[in-house]
């Protein structure tokens, strides 16, 4: 291969084709795809998008979801052996005794923390583990926005619908009644504790609307939603003094005699030290599962999701429900190679930014619900052989950016995308005078441990939270219906997990039969592997060094 | 007239009163105080040390500015930058004459800032009486409508307004300068011998009872020759003058409080401007049954 | 049709190999050479701090959180070949070069003080209270220059002493906390937690409600969209699906 030259961020040979979008813009200004019909929108699903097309997932042979479909990848950590043998490891001697335990501190399970304290848990009764640090959560990297239906002329019931229908109808009807009814209350506490969303002078927010929302109800902050929202209810947090831990994962959840889940097992990622944690109430946030790259495809995920909390609750016989679909992002980064599969957010489209090919002509209409655009990104790259091709093999398509700046005025992209304007200047492209490639990523668990309004589980003592539950969003989920979930939901959960516990729990010996049990499903399923779980972080070790790799420590 | 303005930051916070008088007193002496675009704290007392060149950092910043606005056109050729606040006036002041006499930490400090245009060594700091004297008092004569007759003033002038003899606005021994200001407004001015003493400074964070001694000796004296109020131009002067009255009264009980203000607050009572410029619900003791019994505030 | 489907499967996972599993030296044909806590490694050329190191064997515990720029923990300070300077970055966000010498900085030992926001007034003082080494910057811009995001740290600061929260807010917001700012400064400022602080209060106090959002709360506290949901609630599916339809044809436009 030749040597490259690079103009601007891009070879010459991607030049070419920005050449052609810019020929194409003014033309398209203003003028958009017709939507699809709902018939389009299935054949479309149906032809090419990954959760659709045969070969990725399979049945589970063990557990409460038993002949169910999930995709591959999950299956292999479903139907794998725990990290600790139940046999081997010593319970007696309880590290950390307390009324709940979250584990998993994102939006979810920081909000658990600090509903449950105000709802009369004290400070110290509360422990939050993580397993990276407090923070390292994929709430950190939202950027688009929270829906929350506040104008007059939308309500909760219009909330409501939409994400019905962008779920597919599938959602849990009291679930998601729970969150759209709950929303506005959110926006307002998180504006009493401070959080600074983008408002004009009178301090009304600047709301956008979404893929298949049909209201303006997005409340954003800048494209730092998350890291803001996460920011503040983490501050509060710590000026509340609640204990934390850091580095410090759940491999295990702890059960007693009647199948009540009384603690977990941490373990020290540093020291390779576990501790032993007995607790009334267990709130698992462990967010998403971006790290095992479902389909082989990059995600927008951060380091540590790898799906260990429905490992763990699923071998306590919690139930599953949406397992069976993941949804892509139609606008991951496709270029340059070191951000494959970052997000760009979905208010780039809702700012004015299209979808075009390599031929600068415009597809799809922009904001279709985010399966339907996934699918027809797929389609115009590997179908229709539309895409542009990077150096390192991907494709993509180009999402036409300077289009913001055109039609919200000069200075529109920097003010309201500064985290992506600056990331592609670290790499030497500006996104306002040339467009970005983009090719769908993995991003988001719609299902998960299946949730009642309450966030409670089908297993006593279980209480779930944000991306790790299913029922919500159905099988698909709105963009905006995330960040809103995990602080709906983690607030239930704390209120709830709070009142089991001020009711009395008699908290038993905490075991592992639960686990044992499991495992003798795992050996007369016939299951037989090396596989263990949960995963707890992913591997992108070079090829060379781990041949030559030994195992001494 | 057009004039870079540096306020500091206590006039930004605890001398609110400080800059709201002042400001609304230099429009009507057609001076436009234009604050510098970015500027940081002058540094007060670390950045007069003379064996760390770190601390100089900040007040050679803020001179940096305000050749900046000359450049950028927010003044037209005017280096002198004014301060109200006494020690932002000597800390700045100071500096600028220490760079100028040592070319190599001059340089030193230019090469260390390599993201800001080097220093030209062209801005002059100047002290806001000096201002209003080199535009004649007549002029701040000619602007009053409420003179404040019958009101006994002390002007205090403190340690850094006047030394060291390099920076000096006026005769360290026996300065004129506030005197003949308030003098010009209309007021009854009364001498203190104990006008330049210290006030105590930063002792008042470890020591106030020290502070409010000195205290209690300014304001007697001054009280001995007749004076019913103390003017300053120092926010710390001020403090230890007025605030610390509370723990003065603790030591002297029978020490009956004295009003001390700044001297712009006077002047715009003087200028008959409106009330909200006079600041007077931040001072202390409050001023304001004393000018009523003058008759001069309503 | 089928094979057509796989084979698009297979081809769009080839595609993203190096971004989802370890990197194939066959893979690589330009190398350059870093030096990690002074050991030299050789690394494909163009990756990122992490994805080196990462290739180098490493299995990154600490000092890799989102990946993406976001949060901070991959805090790298290095040197260039041949440069005395020190530089600041992020490793998920900065390309190796030749000869690079590179540390992480993982933690900042930070003390953070302990507020209720609920509790303070809205005044200049609050901050020296809870910072009052914020009186000690020096002006050295230090902070400034170890800022991975650009951000004017020495202003937020200077804005801080000077009791504008808002500034303090706007200059301060795409803070990533990863604490190269705290590691550096003379003056043992914790820049962050000051610049924490002073966006909460700029947003609990100096912007104001939107009334909609308060007035929207006390109706559903009431149950005014009970009967409303209830009717929704009890459509069929094929009822419901024509309800969406009709009410995404009466959207507003975005």
């Amino acid at each position: 291969m030749a040597e490259l030259e690079f103009v601007g961020g891009y070879p010459t040979y991607m030049r070419e084709s920005i050449k052609k979008v810019e020929q194409t813009r003014n033309r398209r200004i203003g003028k958009l795809v017709d939507q699809m019909t709902p018939k389009e929108r299935e054949d479309i699903l149906n032809l090419c998008h990954p959760d659709y097309a045969p070969g990725g997932k399979r049945e589970l042979k063990i557990g409460p979801n038993k002949g169910d479909i999930v995709p591959n990848e999950v299956a292999d950590l479903l139907e794998a052996y725990p990290l600790v043998n139940p046999d081997k490891i010593d319970l007696s001697v309880v590290d950390y005794d307390t009324d709940i335990l979250i584990i998993g501190g994102g939006l979810a399970g920081t909000s658990a923390a600090l509903l449950a304290n105000d709802n009369g848990i004290p400070a110290d009764r509360i422990l939050l583990t993580n397993k990276l640090r407090h923070g390292d959560a994929n709430s950190m990297m939202a950027q688009g926005g929270t829906q929350a239906a506040d104008r007059p002329n939308d309500s909760p019931v219009l909330h409501y619908i939409d994400a019905m229908g962008g779920g597919h109808f599938t959602n849990k009807p009291d679930v998601l009644r729970a969150l759209v009814e709950d929303a506005p209350g959110v926006i307002k506490w998180l504006e009493e504790l401070g959080a600074l969303f983008d408002k004009d002078e009178n301090g009304n927010f600047v709301e956008l609307t979404g893929g298949g929302t049909a209201r303006r109800r997005m409340h954003a902050c800048a494209d730092y939603t998350g890291m803001e929202e996460l920011r503040v209810i983490r501050d509060e947090f710590r000026n509340r003094k609640i204990p934390v831990l850091e580095f410090f994962p759940a491999i295990e959840l702890l059960t007693d005699e009647e199948n009540k889940v009384v603690g977990a097992i941490l373990w020290n990622m540093e020291t390779d030290e576990y501790k032993i944690v007995r607790a009334k109430a267990t709130v698992l946030a462990t967010g998403g599962f971006g790290r095992l790259h479902i389909r082989g495809f990059p995600t927008t995920n951060h380091y540590g999701a790898t799906y260990d909390g429905p490992v763990m609750a699923y071998r306590t016989g919690a139930r599953l429900r949406d397992a069976d679909t993941v949804q892509y992002h139609p606008t991951g980064a496709a270029y340059p190679q070191q951000i494959i599969g970052l997000l760009l957010t979905e208010k780039l489209r809702t700012s004015g930014a299209q979808p075009v090919n390599k031929d600068g002509e415009e597809f799809v209409f922009p904001l279709e619900p985010r399966d339907v655009e996934a699918a027809s990104f797929i389609r115009e790259c590997y179908i229709r052989e539309n895409g542009v091709k990077t150096p390192t093999g991907m494709k993509g398509i180009w999402l036409d950016t300077p289009l913001i700046d055109i039609l919200n005025g000069p200075g529109a992209t920097e003010k309201a995308f500064p985290a992506m304007v600056r990331m592609f200047q670290r790499f030497g492209i500006d996104m306002i005078k040339d467009p970005v490639l983009v090719f769908p990523t993995l991003h988001y668990q719609n299902g998960g441990i299946e949730t009642d309004p309450e966030g409670s589980t089908n297993i006593k003592g279980l209480f779930v939270a944000g991306e790790i539950s299913g029922g919500v969003h159905g099988k698909n989920r709105l963009m905006g219906n995330s960040t809103l979930d995990c602080m709906v939901f983690g607030r239930r959960a704390g209120v709830h997990s709070a009142e089991y516990v001020k009711k009395g729990v008699d908290v038993g010996q905490p075991g592992l039969k639960h686990v044992k049990k499991y495992v003798d499903e795992l050996k007369s399923a016939k299951i037989e592997t090396d596989r263990k779980s949960p995963l707890l972080l992913p591997d992108y070790r070079g090829k060379a060094a781990l041949a030559r790799g030994i195992d001494i420590f | 007239m057009k004039i870079p303005y540096f306020p500091g930051c206590t006039l930004k916070t605890t001398a609110k009163n400080f800059e709201i008088s002042a400001l609304e007193v230099s429009k009507v002496l057609d001076i436009e105080l234009v604050e510098l675009p970015k500027w940081n704290c002058c540094g007060t007392v670390t950045s007069l040390t003379d064996d760390d060149l770190m601390h100089h950092l900040a007040p050679i910043r803020d001179l940096i500015r305000v050749e900046e606005m000359n450049e950028s056109g927010l003044v037209d050729n005017e280096y002198r930058v004014v301060a109200l606040c006494t020690m932002c006036f000597n800390v700045l002041k100071r500096s600028n004459q220490r760079i100028k006499e040592r070319p190599d930490e001059f340089k030193k400090l230019n090469d260390f800032m390599y993201l800001e245009k080097d220093y030209q060594g062209k801005t002059e700091v100047i002290h806001y009486m000096e201002l209003l004297r080199d535009l004649d008092f007549s002029k701040v004569s000619e602007k009053v409508k409420n003179p404040l007759k019958g009101l006994k003033v002390s002007p205090y002038y403190g340690c850094l307004m006047l030394r060291p003899k390099e920076v000096g606005i006026d005769d360290p021994e026996s300065p004129t300068i506030q005197a003949d200001l308030l003098g010009a407004i209309g007021a009854d001015v009364i001498d203190n011998p104990f006008k330049t003493r210290c006030c105590g400074s930063y002792q008042t964070v470890r020591d106030k009872y020290t502070v409010a001694e000195l205290a209690y000796d300014i304001i007697t004296r001054a009280r001995k020759n007749g004076a019913e109020m103390i003017t300053s131009s120092c926010p710390l002067c001020l403090f230890n003058l007025a605030d610390r009255q509370k723990e003065v009264m603790e030591l002297h009980p029978e020490f009956e409080p004295m009003p001390v203000l700044y001297f712009t607050q006077l002047m715009a009572l003087a200028f008959g401007l409106d009330e909200k410029y006079f600041g007077f619900e931040d001072n202390f003791i409050d001023p304001r049954p004393l000018l009523r019994e003058k008759g001069l505030l309503k | 049709m089928a094979e057509k489907k796989i084979s698009l499967m297979d081809t769009v996972k080839q595609a993203s190999k190096g971004v989802i599993s370890g990197i194939d030296k066959k893979d690589v044909e330009h190398w350059v050479e870093i030096y990690f806590l002074g050991k030299a490694y050789q690394v494909p050329a163009g990756l990122t701090i992490m994805q080196a190191l990462e290739y180098a064997g490493y299995r990154l515990i600490r000092s890799c959180g989102c990946r993406a720029g976001f949060c901070g923990a991959c805090s790298t300070v290095f040197r260039r070949k041949g440069e005395y300077k020190l530089q600041t970055a992020m490793a998920c966000q900065t390309r190796v070069e030749d000869g690079m010498y590179l540390v992480q900085i993982p933690f900042s030992p930070a003390e953070k003080p302990l507020y209720d926001i609920e509790k303070e007034k809205y005044e200049a003082s609050v901050f020296l209270k809870y910072f009052p080494e914020v009186a000690r910057c020096v002006s050295c811009n230090t902070c400034t220059k170890a800022c991975p995001q650009d951000l004017q740290v020495m202003d937020y600061v200077q804005a801080a002493l000077k009791g504008d929260y808002k500034q303090v807010a706007e200059l301060s917001f795409e803070c990533i906390q990863c604490g190269l700012c705290a590691i550096r400064c003379p003056a043992e400022i914790v820049q962050y937690h000051v610049a924490q602080f002073g966006r909460r209060m700029y947003g609990k106090y100096g912007i104001p409600r939107e009334e909609n959002t308060e007035k929207r709360v006390k109706e559903i506290k009431n149950g005014e969209f009970n009967k409303k949901f209830e009717e929704i609630m009890s459509l069929s599916e094929e009822e419901l699906r024509s309800v969406y339809t009709e009410q995404q044809n009466t959207r507003e436009v975005y």
